[in-house]
């Protein structure tokens, strides 16, 4: 945020005017001897058609700001991306959301049946190993691991 | 920008007004905003009067003291480019040791003060800048 010059109105940036002290702690900031010296002179700003105390109370200038305000509004528009048309985009979009939900649920049951079906055969599966093995099988032998060496001495 | 014979306020209610200074500290020629100096008071506040009263030590005309530039009317650049200047030249009269005489400083005093580490006199100023 920069300065703002007391009398002319105008930024001050770095390195440029001058602050003066009234002897009633009063600060001043001014941008250039120019200011300082109608300041000095104790002349208006609100009465040199150059400074922005001026152009406002006499509303100079009004119509052109208000102008440059309004065109700055940029339209959003939707393009096609790789591996989805505009076409399937808008139709996604403007997809009812109780079809949007069926579709869902419909996904959820297929995802449900392929996993259920994958568990029941890895199960049948494990069953006929079992059945293969004879009495106590550890687990890594259900794995098909080799069976462990038995002790014969100590 | 004071110098041997500049005249300058008090602004503190040590009992001096107007000092004129005979020397600049530091071998310097010319002091400056936060530069120390030695003063002789020329016009001081009657030792009756309700002004004087507050004060810790009255300083009477013709006292020779020691005094730190608080405003100065030349502008004086500071660091980050910009220059402050005062309406007048004011001092704020100090003892040898470099402790404030009186104890209410009244009016503006410069950042400098701070900065060169007159801490006490800073905490004393109601405004600075």
């Amino acid at each position: 945020m920069g300065m703002i010059c007391n009398f002319s109105g105008f930024k001050i940036y770095p390195g440029h005017g001058k602050t003066f002290v009234k002897s009633d702690s009063r600060s001043y900031r001014l941008l250039n001897g120019k200011c300082e010296s109608l300041f000095l002179q104790r002349k208006k700003p609100s009465k040199l058609s150059w400074t922005i105390v001026f152009r406002r109370l006499h509303k100079k200038g009004q119509a052109e700001e208000a102008a440059k305000k309004r065109t700055r509004r940029t339209v959003k528009a939707q393009r096609a991306v790789v591996g989805a048309t505009l076409d399937s985009i808008k139709a996604k979009k403007n997809q009812k959301p109780e079809i949007r939900a069926s579709l869902r649920q419909a996904a959820v049951a297929k995802s449900k049946d392929a996993k259920k079906a994958a568990q029941d055969k890895k199960k049948a599966e494990l069953t006929k190993v079992k059945a293969a093995q004879k009495g106590n099988v550890s687990k890594q032998q259900m794995k098909g691991a080799a069976p462990k060496v038995q002790a014969k001495s100590r | 920008m004071l110098l041997l014979k500049s005249l300058a306020k008090v602004i503190d209610n040590s009992g001096a007004l107007v000092v004129e200074v005979i020397n600049v500290m530091g071998g310097m020629r010319v002091a400056s905003l936060g530069d120390e100096v030695v003063c002789v008071v020329k016009k001081a506040r009657a030792a009756t009067s309700d002004g004087a009263a507050n004060a810790v030590s009255k300083l009477k005309k013709g006292d020779v003291a020691r005094a730190l530039v608080v405003r100065a009317a030349q502008r004086v650049r500071r660091l980050d480019g910009t220059f402050v200047k005062f309406d007048d030249n004011a001092v704020v009269m100090l003892s040898k040791q470099g402790a404030p005489l009186g104890n209410r400083v009244l009016g503006v005093v410069a950042l400098e003060a701070r900065q060169k580490r007159w801490a006490k006199i800073a905490s004393l100023a109601p405004k600075m800048v």
